[in-house]
Order: C-alpha cells, then structure tokens, then sequence
C-alpha cells in the first residue's frame, strides 16, 4: 500500500526481517509452522501480532507463527502464489485481488475504521475533506481506489494531484501542500517538527475499507478452518492484551524498526485503539467484520470501475 | 532497412509468440504476467490515455535530456579548463552519479514544485553524469600536435576550446549523450513515480503504479513497453545526429 | 618574402625524468637557408625543432630566431598531417590566418592559393577522411605555408609517406622554397631525402645530441627527380651516410 515509503526503508527491513525469524516463545515442538508477512515495517499498526508471538498466544493454539516485516509489491499476489501463508493488506485490495483471479480470502480485521487520512496545514482553516479539493495547492496521493473515490465525488477539484513524496518534507516546506497519511504515522511525525497538521479521515467522505486485514489462501479457508480458526484467536488475544498495555511490545517493535522512536509508538498506539476497538466491536470482537461493510465496498469498487462484479460473500470468513 | 531491421523484428516477434504460449500452456494468473495479446489489446483500447501518459513522460525526459547535454557539456568545458579547477570539482561530479533520486525528488519537489519540473530535474540529475564525464575525456585527450599548432600561432585558450578541443571531442560527447538519453527515460519514469503529477497530465510512471496498485498488470506492461519505445527513439535520435554531425569524420560514422 | 637567421648558443635541454636530451648545442643556420638535421632515432632531433619553434624552453642556453619569432613567422609540420578532421580541406588550410584574426574572404583566398600551388586546387571542399595519405600530408604543408612564414620547421614530415609519394612531396617542398625564400630546418633521417632537399646538412650523435658533422650539399639549385639517378647525387649521399655512420659510432 505505502509502496513509494516501502522502498526507502529496503535496508531498515532487511535488518529488522532477520531478527523476526526463528521460533516464537512458547511454541510447542510439533506446533504447526505458518508465516505472516506484514504490509510494512513494525508498527503498532501490528502490535497485535507481535504480541501474540511473543506472549505465546500463537504457540498456545499449537501454532508456529514467522511474522516478516513487509512483503515486496502487493502482499495479495504473495499469498496466492503461497509465499506465505497470511499477509496484511486492505479490503479493497482483497477484492481487486479476487477480481482479477487471485483466491485470496479476509479473516480478520485490524482497523475496522481506515486510518488513511489526508493531512493539511491547519493554518489553512479547512473544515472539511471537500476544502482540500475545492481549494488550490497541490495534494500528494498515490493513485489508488480512495483518491479515485474521492476525485468523483469532488469533480470540479481546484487541486493539483502529485505523486506522494518520500517522507514528510515536502509537506513541512510547503503551507499549500496537503499529503495522504495514516493518522496513526505521518502527522505525528510532522507535529514532532513544529508542523500543525490536521487531518481529515476518508472513512469520513464515506470510503472505509477494512485496513491491515489478514488474508489467507482460499483453499486453506475452505480445507483447514480449524488453523485459521486457531489463528484468529491467537490474534485476537494478542491485540487485547496490545491494547491494554501498548507498552511493552512497543519497546519490542522499537529494536526493530530505528526510525520509530518510543514517543511515537506510544502516541501512533494512542490514536489507532479507537479505530480498531469500536462499538461494534465490543459487541462482538477485535478483527470481526460484517457482509454489509464488504457489500458496501464492492458496489463503491464497481462503481469506480476498479472491479467488474459485485463480490460474492466469500472474499470474508469469520471465526 | 530490413536488413537492419529484420532481426529484431523477428527475435521480437518469435519471443513474444512463446512467452503467449508458454503463458496460456501454464495458466499463469493474469495479475503475475499478462499475455503478450492482452498487452497489445490493452496498447489499443487504451491508445488515448496511453499517448496522453507517453507525451508527458516524453517532455520530461526530453527537457531532461536537453539539459544533461547543455549543461553537461558546460560542466565538462569548466572542468578541462584548468588542471586545479577539475581537481577542486571533479570529485563532486560523483554526485550526479551515486544519488539516489529517492532522497533527492522530495527535495526537488519543494525546491520546484512537484510535476515537470521536479520530474525533468530528476531526469538531468540521473543522465548528466555519463555527459560530464565522456565529454572531459574527450577533452581531455585532444591531439598534443594540434594543441601545438593552436599555440605556435597565438590561439587564446577560448580559441583552442571551441575550436580545437570541443570538435574533437565530439565523438566521445555523443557516446555520452546515447547513455544519457536511456537514463534520462529510466530518470523520469523513476521520478514520476514519487514525484509525479496525477490525472490529465500523469506520465507513464504513474501509470505503472497505479495500475500495479490496481492489479492491471496488462496495463503496467502496456506502459513499460512505451516507456521502453521512448528510449529507443531518443536513443534513435541521438544515433542520428550522430551520424549526420560526424558525417565527414571518419568511418565509423558512415558504418 | 625572404627568410631570417636562427642561432642556437650552448643549448641544452634535460627532460623532467632526468634524461639529457640536447648537450651543449651550437647552430646557426642563414636566412632564407635550407637545413636538414639527419641523426638516429631518439637523438633529440625533434626537440631540438621544438626548442626553435618556441613550443618548449630550453634548460640552458640560448635561441635567437631573426630579430623575435612573432615578427618573423614560425609555422610547423609534424610527422603526421594533423588535420582537424570536421573541416573542410581549405578550412583546414585556412585555420593559420584564422586563429590570426585574418577575415574570412582574404584567408579563403590565400588558403586557395597556397593549395593551388601543392596541387589541390580541385580538393578544396573534400575532408581529410576523403584524401589520402599523401593529399593530406600536402594539406598540412599548405597550412603551414598560409603564414608566408620566414622559417618553417617540418619534423620527418614525409616519413609515413610511400617512396613514389614522398619523392614527389619533397620536389613541391623544394619548389616551395625556391619561389619563398624562407629559411627551412628540416629533419629526417633518410640521407637521400637530405641531399635532395637540402643546401646543409648537419648529423646528430645519438643522446645526449650534439652536432658532429656539417655538410654542405654542392648540387645545383634547380633540382628535379633525375638529379636522384646522378653520381654527383650518389657521392653526396655516401658522405652523408658516413658521417651519420661515424657520428653513430
């Protein structure tokens, strides 16, 4: 998804993905061996997961899970070829994937709310996501289903779109710059260098894909329900106890990802706990999801063209 | 011009006809390598948006390129001037060769605004290098014997540059400028990647991305293929000038 | 137009590694004089032409070329023709009296002339890559000759040449001479070529060099390729040869 981020950051994973590998804690000696790759460095975006390697919730479920730090390129297109087992990426990404052949299947649901937001200089005085396409200036956004989305809905926009820059600078140089970002990420980074952001959700305008969904080959869904089942408990212990006490995985995370300093995972986990522990949620569970939500967003695709069919209801499983 | 031609044309022909083959024999999934059939469909069905992506990624790279020759020439010129100036500079013309465009096209784009002109700039900064440094070792190897006579008859040193050193050096400024004129393409496509602008006027870096993102890999291979097309023909253009300016030279001009 | 003197004094020049190339060396050659400077390879012959042109300063001693050589007019032809390969052959020709500030329609003019004379008046658009060997050697002498110089320098300038072409050269460089009057230092190491073209000739040891014969040539002034075919061409070789032979000793 941050692909243009993904490549600048090449070494510090390369790094970070060897420290992730070998057995996690607690895994009995026949523990069923599976692999996560992750759609981006250590983040607590993924503190859940990391959790439930290191408390042994994984190994509990006599599973062995290997979490790998960010796959190259669409992370769908490794779990269809079966590089890996599971992977993170977002829904509408799930679906473009089942359009175009790939049999790949959603089980669990980190962000029930998208944390994708754009990010403008408050000075600004924008109220709302429109002022950011009705005014000048120039916004940065890579070329993907929200901002095609969001283009229709704003057809006459006064905006000037650029590719999405490599770090936050150009939006710090510029006061007529607004930027794509996860409000979990970027504006607490700008906010660390005097910047005063403020943010619009997309999930706002009305385009709220599930966000870090775990995928799983469809086959394994249909032939192994028991793993997957076993996995989504895992993972929902794991993301409890990472949302009560971001704390100590955090420091984990820390070891692997330099760029990150200890304030800002603190504060990155601080905003994302409302968006992945809803209402909804706690009538239910962490990583649940609805055919409604899913049914939702396939007509926004087909709309926008990205797929050619409605999506049949099981591009989700739940457990 | 078949003879030339021909061989290409067939390796092409023939390598595509087997990759289609082999594709449609193992069932590869659409989203991994899209048939060599379905690239040309999309090439078609999508000729409008396609030539709107070429067109901008072209005046980029063109600008771009125009600039690598002028001012890398000029750097060049600067540099054989003087023994102790090329010592002082010489060293940071490295620069232009080992940056990594990712840490410099955010600087860019603040210091000219993100679009063309981050974009052409990017494209200078990737293909000036083989220019400098082709064109001063032209320089720099002029025939001592002429570089006597230019003395013998009171030549000033602006005089022995523009007419002495820079002719002769020519043929190794246009080995320079062929190199260039491939990483002045590959220098925009990567720049518009992270600098790029979206919608009317994106360029066929953007066009990449976007339909990588979206899983239209016939789409990404349409664009590589124009993007790969460009090169060539400035490649092309280069060769031509080439042989019309070094016409009177010397054999290996006239091939 | 007539030639000027040139005088060498205890001329004596040491390349920068060390190697003496020139000891203590004496010359003086008359105006409007024809020399030929024969000696082994590597005996500082073409030093010795760079010392007179001005293109290298002698480590001791002194050079005077008539009153000063801007005055007078230097010009120099190097083993191979040297030409600037994008010009045509009268550009080529004319780049002397360009480089002087001489404008465009008199330097064409002098240049055509000059070509006329070594017998490319009908090649004056054709580039060197169109000529051969010897068609550009005559370019280069034509350059050289643009500049009415008083003292013309030619460093084994035919040597590349085959034996037809080169006997031919040397006739037009004598007729050249006879018509100008210029003073000429000519060096190569074919003893036949000396007697032939020149009035003196004077025989460099090997390195160090030093001069350790003067000869003058006593064959009458007009001479044309029979003159090789002679006895008297035959005896004057034969000294040369020997003295050359001896110095080499």
């Amino acid at each position: 998804m941050r692909w243009i981020g993904s490549a600048a950051l090449v070494l510090l994973v390369a790094c970070g993905g060897k420290k992730d590998d070998g057995p996690a804690p607690g895994a009995p000696p026949d523990a069923k061996k599976l692999t996560l790759t992750l759609d981006w460095v250590p983040e607590p975006e993924f503190g859940g997961f990391y959790q439930a390697r290191e408390s042994g919730a994984f190994g509990k479920q006599g599973l062995d899970v290997t979490i790998k730090a960010r796959g190259q390129g669409d992370t769908w297109k490794l779990v269809a070829q079966g590089q890996t087992d599971f992977a993170t990426t977002a829904a509408d990404q799930v679906l473009i994937a089942r359009d175009r052949g790939a049999d790949v299947v959603a089980v669990f649901a980190v962000y029930q709310t998208s944390p994708q937001a754009i990010m403008v200089h408050a000075a600004r005085g924008f109220t709302k996501i429109d002022d950011v396409f009705t005014h000048t200036g120039v916004l940065e956004a890579e070329d993907v289903t929200w901002l095609r989305f969001l283009r229709k809905k704003f057809p006459d926009a006064q905006v000037k779109v650029t590719a999405n820059a490599p770090g936050i600078a150009t939006f710090l140089a510029n006061g007529e710059l607004s930027k794509q970002c996860f409000i979990t990420s970027e504006p607490i980074q700008a906010r660390a260098r005097d910047s005063d952001p403020a943010t619009f959700l997309i999930a706002e305008a009305g385009y709220n894909p599930y966000t870090t969904v775990v995928i799983a080959r469809g086959e394994m869904v249909r032939n192994d329900p028991a793993t997957i089942k076993k996995l989504v408990a895992a993972m929902r212990e794991g993301w409890r106890a990472y949302l009560d006490d971001p704390g100590p995985m955090n420091a984990k995370m820390g070891e692997l990802n330099r760029e990150m300093d200890a304030k800002t995972f603190a504060e990155s986990a601080r905003l994302q706990h409302p968006l992945i522990e809803t209402e909804e949620t706690k009538k239910t569970s962490l990583g649940a999801m609805t055919k409604e939500r899913w049914q939702t967003l396939g007509q926004q695709l087909v709309d926008l063209a990205v797929i050619k069919q409605p999506p049949t209801m099981d591009c989700f499983a739940t457990f | 011009m078949i003879k030339r031609v021909g061989p290409p044309l067939a390796v092409l022909v023939v390598g595509l006809a087997l990759v289609e083959l082999y594709v449609r024999a193992r069932g590869t999934p659409i989203y991994l390598v899209p048939r060599p059939s379905q690239v040309l469909d999309t090439l078609i069905a999508e000729r409008g948006y396609l030539a709107s992506a070429l067109w901008t990624t072209a005046k980029a790279g063109l600008i771009g390129f125009a600039l690598s020759a002028l001012l890398g020439m000029a750097i060049a010129v600067g540099l054989a001037s003087s023994v102790w100036v090329r010592r002082a500079f010489a060293p940071y013309t490295i620069f232009f060769q080992t940056v990594p465009i990712i840490a410099i096209a955010p600087m860019l784009s603040i210091w000219l605004s993100p679009g063309l002109k981050a974009v052409a700039a990017c494209a200078f900064i990737v293909s000036v290098f083989p220019v400098i440094a082709n064109t001063l070792a032209g320089l720099l190897a002029t025939d001592a014997a002429l570089l006597d006579l230019f003395r013998l008859y009171g030549a000033s040193r602006t005089a022995t540059m523009f007419r002495l050193r820079l002719p002769a050096a020519l043929p190794s400024v246009f080995t320079g400028l062929q190199v260039a004129a491939g990483l002045a393409v590959i220098g925009t496509v990567v720049a518009e990647f992270l600098v790029g602008e979206l919608g009317e006027e994106q360029g066929l870096g953007v066009v990449i991305v976007s339909a990588s993102h979206n899983g239209h890999s016939d789409r990404v291979f349409a664009a590589v293929l124009l993007a790969s097309a460009l090169g060539l023909a400035m490649l092309g253009a280069v060769g031509f000038a080439r042989r019309a300016v070094l016409a009177n030279w010397h054999a290996p001009a006239r091939e | 137009m007539t030639g000027c003197s040139v005088k060498l004094e205890g001329v004596r020049h040491v390349f920068p590694n060390g190697v003496i190339a020139l000891a203590a060396m004496d010359l003086e050659v008359a105006a409007g004089e024809f020399l030929a400077i024969l000696g082994p390879s590597g005996c500082g012959k073409s030093t010795l032409l760079r010392i007179v042109a001005g293109l290298e300063r002698p480590s001791a001693g002194r050079v005077v070329v008539g009153e000063n050589r801007t005055k007078h007019g230097v010009a120099y032809v190097f083993q191979d023709a040297h030409l600037l390969p994008w010009r045509t052959v009268l550009n080529n020709a004319a780049l002397p009296l360009e480089l002087q500030g001489v404008e465009r329609a008199r330097r064409n003019e002098v240049a055509a002339e000059v070509l006329a004379k070594v017998g490319l008046g009908d090649a004056l658009d054709r580039y060197p890559a169109q000529l051969s060997g010897g068609m550009r050697m005559r370019v280069s002498l034509a350059r050289a000759m643009v500049t009415e110089p008083a003292l013309l320098l030619l460093d084994e300038p035919f040597a590349a040449l085959d034996e037809i072409t080169r006997q031919r050269l040397d006739e037009q460089l004598r007729e050249l001479w006879r018509a100008r009057g210029m003073t000429v230092i000519f060096v190569t190491h074919s003893t036949g070529e000396a007697v032939f073209l020149a009035e003196r000739a004077v025989v460099m040891s090997p390195r160090p060099g030093r001069i350790v014969a003067d000869h003058r040539i006593s064959l009458p002034a007009a001479r044309t390729g029979e003159l090789r075919a002679t006895a008297e061409f035959a005896q004057q070789t034969r000294s040369i040869y020997e003295a050359l032979d001896r110095g080499a000793a």
